[in-house]
């Protein structure tokens, strides 16, 4: 097996406000393999966004160890942070936050001006993800012209541009009817088994959760596996 | 290239917004490029003063100080001195309007030979030398003031004691618009003196015509040589550095309009900046996720500045555009009150305003430019959850 995507070792994770320490994560342990495709349930407020942005590279553990494509991300700055992002992880948000000036193809082309590709490699991997997603019809659509799920579904094809390692998803059928969020799930399945994409998604749905892989509940500050209680979990001490 | 479609979609986004920061910036330097314009309409007008020949005597002390009517045959009598009249400032009021032009006692007989580049009727100046209360004015004047010859000019003293009754005998063709009215200096001097008032028997100024330019040096140093132990020493200069003393004198003004000037534009930066803060805080999730995506802080930075740089450039060349149309207008209708067009505004100008545009758009963005940059993304994103 090669090299996990994910390994987290010990991670606290507490907010302050004012004088009030809020503690999310205490003590978390996981370990995603490459083509992972793991879901993340629990009530609202347990913190699985939180674990979300410490994966991605967007904010800090207050203590413990997020080793993410083999990169110790306690070790990089912002601006090597943000580069880094770029390259490994691709992002669906629940909202998809298409940027509402630019069409599909521009959204999607976004993440590879940050890359050194040249105009004619960006327009063939635009039109590849797009293809992927089933839109290259809609490609000069602006988001309001879209509907929901067309959006989420321009949205992944934003996050899979780069030919990321690892899909961020927080809750990406959060804000979709069923038919649509069944599609973005099958979308998501076959992005992992066809592409090989490893993947993390947060969703409230038990009918989502089944699409993955492996399951697991974020409680009280740790994660408790759905399926078996995972050794990670029982190797704390 | 990418970004640049970015930035100008970001402008267009809200149209009214960036309307109304373009207009108000546009409009603020359409009045910057006015007051410029009427800044070389002066200088202008003092461009040709060292092709005549003429010298300006004054009192040593200014204006306040006396140059009694006998000095000016002493003036005549000086080697290379072709001709020189008593030039004395009346300042009157016509018609309720103080400052309404310029009037100035002088001698008939002399004038046309000490300003032998002024053109007049030979039966008009003769008109206005036998006419003790006769005036001749710029032609440019009458027509403005609509004055025909033979029309009555009342005119009230205002530091000076004593009222005049004019008559418009003539009208002279001056190469630069003078705004002038002459009239007998006698005739002043005599009411002065029956009303017993301030200023008898001075002559204000002494002009004087030199044979040509290379003497201009020993004539000035032989007039002032003349009156040096007189009691009252005069000062003489060319008439190129005696309107350079007035321009000197708009210098300070010409400073005064430049501080507001700078003071307009700083202030529309902040309202400038205020318009990108607005949209900086409805794009905030926006931010986020580019900056999530990978965008690094200079990145961000640098879109939202070249944004703000980008309003305010179209602000500074409606500014632009405008301030020149107003002044070509202005020039069209009449090119002796308006002696110059664009091409007397062009070049650095431009660049003063086009810079003046790029200095409002950075501090502008600035502020606004930095805080989206530090954004932190999980804040940024955690408003819309
Ligand atoms: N930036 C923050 N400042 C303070 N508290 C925060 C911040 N982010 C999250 N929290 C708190 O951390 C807890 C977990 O939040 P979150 O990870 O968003 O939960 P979930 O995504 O599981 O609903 C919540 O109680 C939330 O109020
Ligand atoms: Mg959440």
């Amino acid at each position: 097996m090669s090299e996990p995507v994910v390994v987290i070792r010990d991670l606290h994770k507490e907010f302050r406000r004012d004088a009030i320490r809020i503690p999310v994560l205490s003590g978390m342990n996981l370990e995603m393999a490459e083509g992972d495709f793991l879901s993340l349930m629990g009530p609202s407020g347990s913190g699985k966004s939180t674990l979300l942005n410490l994966i991605a590279g967007l904010d800090k553990p207050t203590s413990g160890t997020v080793i993410v494509v083999g990169e110790d991300l306690s070790d990089l700055t912002e601006g090597e942070l943000a580069q880094w992002r770029s390259r490994y992880i691709g992002f669906v948000f629940q909202l998809y936050n298409l940027i509402p000036v630019l069409t599909a193809y521009e959204n999607v082309e976004l993440p590879l001006t940050l890359t050194g590709l040249s105009r004619r490699e960006r327009d063939q991997q635009v039109k590849t993800a797009l293809d992927v997603v089933g839109l290259a019809d809609r490609m000069d659509h602006f988001p309001r012209q879209l509907s929901g799920g067309q959006e989420q579904r321009v949205a992944i094809a934003r996050a899979i541009a780069t030919d990321p390692t690892l899909l961020v998803a927080d809750e990406p059928t959060g804000d979709l009817d069923a038919q649509s969020a069944g599609e973005i799930l099958d979308l998501m399945q076959r992005l992992n088994s066809e592409f090989g994409k490893t993947i993390i998604m947060v969703t409230h749905d038990p009918h989502a959760a089944e699409r993955a892989s492996r399951q697991l509940h974020l409680e009280k500050g740790v994660l408790v596996d759905d399926v078996s209680v995972t050794a990670t979990n029982q190797e704390q001490p | 290239m990418k970004t640049l479609k970015y930035i100008w979609r970001n402008v267009a986004r809200n149209k009214l917004r960036t309307m109304l920061t373009v207009l108000s910036v546009g409009f603020s330097l359409a009045l910057m490029t006015v007051l410029h314009g009427y800044m070389v309409m002066q200088s202008v007008w003092g461009r040709d003063a060292d092709k005549h020949n003429r010298v300006v005597v004054m009192n040593i002390q200014g204006f306040s100080g006396a140059l009694p009517i006998a000095n000016v045959d002493d003036v005549r009598a000086i080697e290379n001195v072709i001709d020189a009249v008593p030039f004395s400032w009346y300042g009157g009021t016509y018609e309720d309007q103080p400052m309404a032009f310029a009037q100035f006692a002088t001698d008939a007989d002399h004038a046309f030979r000490v300003w032998d580049d002024y053109k007049i009727d030979p039966d008009e100046l003769r008109a206005w030398q036998e006419n003790r209360q006769g005036c001749v004015a710029d032609r440019r004047l009458a027509e403005r003031k609509g004055w025909k010859v033979g029309d009555r000019i009342p005119l009230k003293g205002t530091f000076l004691a004593f009222d005049l009754d004019l008559q418009l005998c003539g009208l002279y063709d001056a190469p630069q618009y003078t705004d002038s009215i002459w009239f007998h200096w006698e005739y002043l001097n005599e009411g002065l003196k029956q009303a017993n008032a301030f200023g008898v028997d001075n002559s204000g100024t002494i002009y004087a015509k030199v044979t040509s330019a290379s003497q201009i040096p020993l004539v000035i140093e032989a007039i002032d040589a003349r009156f040096a132990s007189s009691q009252n020493p005069t000062r003489t200069q060319t008439e190129a550095a005696f309107v350079q003393m007035f321009t000197d004198m708009l210098g300070n003004i010409q400073a005064y309009i430049r501080n507001i000037g700078l003071a307009v534009v700083f202030s529309l930066s902040l309202v400038a900046a205020n318009a990108m803060a607005m949209s900086m805080r409805e794009r905030t999730t926006e931010i986020a996720v580019l900056k999530a995506i990978g965008f690094p802080r200079g990145h961000v930075l640098r879109m939202i500045l070249g944004e703000a740089c980008l309003i305010a450039l179209f602000g500074g060349l409606l500014g632009i555009g405008l301030g020149c149309a107003f002044l070509e207008a202005l020039h069209s209708v009449n090119t002796q009150i308006f002696p110059f067009g664009l091409a007397d505004l062009a070049g650095p100008w431009l660049l003063v305003m086009l810079g003046a545009a790029a200095g409002i758009g950075l501090v502008s963005g600035i502020v606004p430019g930095i805080r989206a940059a530090q954004l932190s993304v999980v804040d940024g994103l955690r408003r819309v959850v």
